[in-house]
């Protein structure tokens, strides 16, 4: 049981981690990461439902709404960064950015 | 499943989603996107070794395998509308898995919120930012030999790691009453014993709201709005 979600998780995980590093598009990084979340909700519900000892709890389940506050304030500033980018660039490409610097 | 069998499968995979990235021929990426699709499909066909009840095996193994479609989907997919849709895919089956799991309450908030609204955010921000149709960045990945690897030796090390630890029971544990995770369980549990967590969290929040509208207006500052205070760098 456990074993077959925490493997949906990791693979969920690292396809987040494989879109981040590979896409260009600075909206479609921000996606990734938040598919990186959705991994590991479901690694935090698994380990609340099925623990390898005791019984079941919530706590699990508590963890992963905290992660949703946290995932929600990170989706709000990030678009605000990725808008105020597109202002001052007009594009949304990362490699565009990869200077660090004005150009 | 021994760890080299999996191993070998997320390799399989790693090399179907190295050909289906964005940048390939079509024909190629037809090619790259059966692979994966056999990888995945040979992933989770192990499930049924730790997942004995076929009533619970077949809902789980349809929901993760459209997931993992989806994911992968969303990131080689060239238009970025269309990465946000497969993204909705993907919540609504990690909410189904969730359900599977008894966390009712956890399922219809991932839902309201991700699918409801920060997919709806991020949908209005690409229809704000690309209204001319898909840019020339959407059509080439960046170094997609070297992310994938990356990927895959993340993969591999925490599947391995996983096959290798200890193994639970296969039967689904008794799920007490106070553990369902319906509303009125999660709320005795959030109000007494994380109640201050809750109040952090409406913090974070508000300071998160704040916070996105003072960097957004940021350049706004030189318009004669008389609604704009001072927004000074």
């Amino acid at each position: 049981m456990l074993i077959a979600y925490l493997i949906v998780g990791a693979v969920l995980f690292a396809l987040g981690l494989i879109g981040f590093v590979t896409r260009r598009n600075l909206i479609i990084m921000f996606l990734c990461t938040e598919m990186m979340f959705q991994g590991i909700i479901v690694n935090l519900v698994a380990f609340g439902r099925f623990p390898l000892v005791g019984a079941p709890d919530l706590h699990g389940q508590v963890f992963a709404l905290f992660l949703l506050v946290v995932a929600a304030s990170e989706a709000a500033l990030g678009l605000a960064l990725v808008v105020l980018l597109y202002r001052n660039s007009g594009t949304l490409d990362a490699n565009f950015w990869k200077q660090l610097r004005d150009h | 499943m021994p760890p080299i069998v999996a191993i070998a499968l997320l390799f399989v995979g790693a090399l179907g989603l190295y050909l289906l990235m964005p940048g390939a021929r079509l024909s190629i990426r037809v090619v790259g996107g059966a692979v994966v699709l056999a990888a995945i499909a040979g992933l989770l066909a192990f499930s049924r070794m730790w997942i004995p009840d076929l009533g619970y095996l077949i809902p789980f193994a349809t929901l993760a395998f459209v997931g993992l479609v989806g994911g992968i989907a969303m990131i080689t997919v060239k238009q970025p509308v269309y990465s946000a849709l497969f993204f909705v895919l993907v919540v609504i089956c990690v909410t189904g898995l969730l359900v599977l799991s008894d966390a009712q309450f956890l399922a219809m908030g991932l839902l309201a919120i991700y699918a409801g609204a920060i997919l709806v955010t991020y949908v209005f921000v690409i229809m704000l930012a690309q209204q001319g149709g898909t840019a020339a960045y959407d059509h080439t990945a960046r170094t997609p030999l070297a992310g994938v690897i990356a990927g895959f030796l993340l993969l591999g090390a925490l599947t391995s790691a996983i096959l290798s630890g200890p193994v639970p029971d296969s039967a689904i544990p008794e799920l007490p009453v106070e553990a369902r995770g319906t509303v009125q369980n999660m709320g005795i549990e959030l109000l007494t014993t994380y109640v201050v967590g809750i109040q952090l969290s409406g913090i974070l929040l508000l300071s998160a709201m704040v916070g996105a509208i003072a960097i957004a207006r940021r350049k706004a500052a030189s318009n004669s709005d008389g609604l704009i205070l001072e927004a000074s760098d």
